[in-house]
């Protein structure tokens, strides 16, 4: 019964997740500009057309800058909140918990307006540091979450041996809490990446032409002519994504080994 | 003499109390174990000497000097945990360096310090392994290395065999003695074992419900203990109720069960509980002649464990106790009729 069970679930997953990416991706190499089957052809044009073709690697290289960004300043919020709640009671904890999570259950198109309106009053709107700014709050709870897990799973009874032997608190954070927490930072930092790089709804709003990221060029070749660079494009964000999540999947592997 | 003193130590949890007024005073190079059931405080203590608690009341005091408000990373005591606590991302090396580091040791001195430990506890040759690598018997040995080899002026060892089997328990105590003579450090262990306790200890403070029932060296403790909690906790004990009244050559036991002929001057009458420890009693066919206590009892079951047999026995009064016997030619059945007998100077009076 479970087998049954077991072999639906998975056939039922390929069939809604797996398959409609295995029947658009072979698009990106077929040699005429409509995506439709039956293919006329094999061809790396399109591949071209996304390294040459003006809007494509620019704004690749823009998304990469954002992420990059997003990546650092998100590691630095998000760890230092998670650091410091560690050190509250139980109840500081829950609260700042909340408070530090919320930015998540904002809808994006709020967060959008806002953020275009308030840049705007403050005259930095349109640059890589709006995108930036504006990213980080989505990412930065997602780095709290995943430090805050790695820390908690630490044995305080490291630190404790740690103080016994003299050590100071900055000193027990360098030397033992840092790097035992690291998977969780490398974690919440792979997700700032990941956050920041497709995120379009609030690149929508903040971006200017000179900032113009991946996603948002997408978007509107989505809009104005529908080529298989789209294609080519959604199948190298693949190709990132399953090498991150081969890393998430190492990192996980090499904090269980430790603990 | 760089003696460690406890006084009058009280500690509170909101409205429980964890320590009613605890006192030791414990010398250089002592080796003195807390020893007490789940709950008496001894952990509590312990925490409170390594300064992760902090006392309500009463102080501690180093060589004369006031340490109880010092911060666990001056204090310079060594602390070994129950779960070793060994940083899971060093190497034995690293981690047996950690408190050198911190001291800002030179480099070569490190080396040649975490060598010396290594070689005393004898795990040279795993110096590059990582802790995982380990047994747990390994583990608790570089935990003890990391501990002294800073030179602490007190060793706390946190129930540090807890989570071995008992052959590797009993190699390791051997050890841990060993090294405490080689070092001279003072050492005080926390344990609920009485075993463990009494093989290590030069004193042992016997703790329950928060408070010292008796700090004493093993053999006091056994032979002497000074309250009716102490004499059922360390060992077996058989332990009747009764009064001391006046006799023929001074004042006499006198209980449900038996009276004793003890002459003593040198005590109160009134309420006493007498202990008879179950290797002093002799289990004998035929009463025995006058001079020794002699208690009819019949055989209820009996353990045999080759060397000896642990008899269980009820009285004619119904009371159960227990007694060891010679096994070599035979052990009494079940049912049979016998005689407990014990000589009345091997008894102890406690309260």
């Amino acid at each position: 019964m479970s087998r049954i069970i077991y072999w639906s679930s998975l056939v039922f997953a390929f069939f809604f997740l797996v398959a409609p990416l295995l029947i658009v991706l072979p698009l990106a190499f077929n040699d005429s500009s409509f995506l439709t089957y039956p293919m006329d052809g094999f061809t790396f044009r399109w591949f071209e057309v996304f390294f040459t073709a003006p809007p494509w690697l620019a704004s690749l290289m823009n998304s990469l800058k954002v992420a990059l960004g997003t990546m650092i300043v998100a590691l630095l919020v998000g760890g230092m909140a998670a650091m410091g709640t560690m050190l509250m009671g139980k109840w500081g904890q829950l609260v700042l918990s909340a408070l530090f999570v919320s930015p998540i259950v904002i809808p994006s198109v709020v967060l959008g307006v806002a953020m275009a309106y308030a840049f705007g009053r403050m005259g930095v709107g349109g640059g890589y540091l709006s995108l930036v700014m504006a990213h980080t709050i989505l990412a930065a709870p997602l780095v709290f979450l995943s430090v805050m897990t790695s820390l908690k799973g630490l044995d305080p009874e490291l630190d404790r041996a740690a103080a016994s032997m003299g050590a100071s608190r900055w000193y027990r954070f360098q030397t033992v809490t840092l790097p035992l927490a690291m998977p969780g930072f490398a974690t919440g930092a792979l997700f700032a990446f990941i956050t920041s790089f497709d995120e379009v709804v609030v690149a929508l709003f903040l971006a200017s032409p000179q900032s113009q990221t991946l996603p948002i060029t997408l978007f509107s070749s989505l809009r104005d002519r529908l080529e298989p660079t789209i294609v080519v494009v959604a199948l190298l964000l693949s190709i990132v994504s399953c090498l991150f999540i081969i890393a998430l999947n190492r990192l996980q592997k090499r904090g269980e080994t430790r603990n | 003499m760089a003696s460690l003193e406890i006084s009058h130590i009280n500690k509170f949890y909101g409205a429980t109390q964890a320590l009613f007024d605890v006192s030791l005073s414990i010398g250089k190079g002592e080796f003195v174990t807390l020893l007490g059931p789940s709950g008496s405080g001894k952990t509590t203590l312990l925490k409170i000497l390594a300064g992760f608690e902090s006392v309500s009341d009463g102080a501690i005091t180093l060589g004369g000097r006031n340490i109880t408000e010092l911060k666990p990373e001056v204090r310079n005591f060594g602390l070994v945990f129950q779960g070793y606590a060994l940083f899971p991302h060093m190497t034995v090396r690293d981690n047996i360096a950690y408190p050198l580091k911190v001291r800002r040791l030179p480099r070569d001195q490190i080396e040649t310090r975490v060598r010396e430990m290594l070689d005393l506890v004898q795990l040279t040759r795993f110096i590059d392994r990582r802790p995982s690598e380990l047994s747990g018997g390994q583990q608790q040995r570089v935990a003890l290395a990391r501990a002294l080899v800073f030179k602490p002026d007190v060793l706390l060892l946190d129930e540090p065999m807890s989570a071995l089997d008992k052959k590797l328990r009993v190699d390791l105590q051997e050890e841990l003695r060993q090294i405490h003579q080689t070092l001279g450090t003072t050492f005080i262990n926390v344990t609920h074992d009485q075993e463990e306790a009494m093989h290590m200890s030069d004193r042992i403070a016997v703790m329950n419900h928060g408070r010292i029932e008796q700090f004493d060296t093993a053999f006091n403790l056994y032979r002497n203990p000074a309250s009716r909690f102490t004499a059922d906790f360390i060992g077996k004990s058989n332990i009747f109720a009764g009064e001391m009244v006046r006799g023929a050559s001074g004042l006499d036991f006198r209980g449900d069960a038996l009276e004793v002929q003890l002459g003593l001057t040198d005590r109160p009458q009134g309420r006493v509980d007498l202990m008879v420890r179950p290797e002093d009693i002799t289990i004998l066919t035929e009463a025995p002649d006058a001079g020794r206590v002699a208690l009819a009892a019949e055989v209820l079951h009996s353990t045999y464990s080759g060397d000896r047999a642990l008899y269980a026995l009820r009285l004619g009064s119904g009371k159960e106790i227990s007694a060891y016997g010679a096994a070599r030619s035979g052990i009494h059945a079940a049912g049979a009729k016998v005689f407990a007998s014990f000589a009345p100077g091997d008894v102890t009076l406690i309260g």
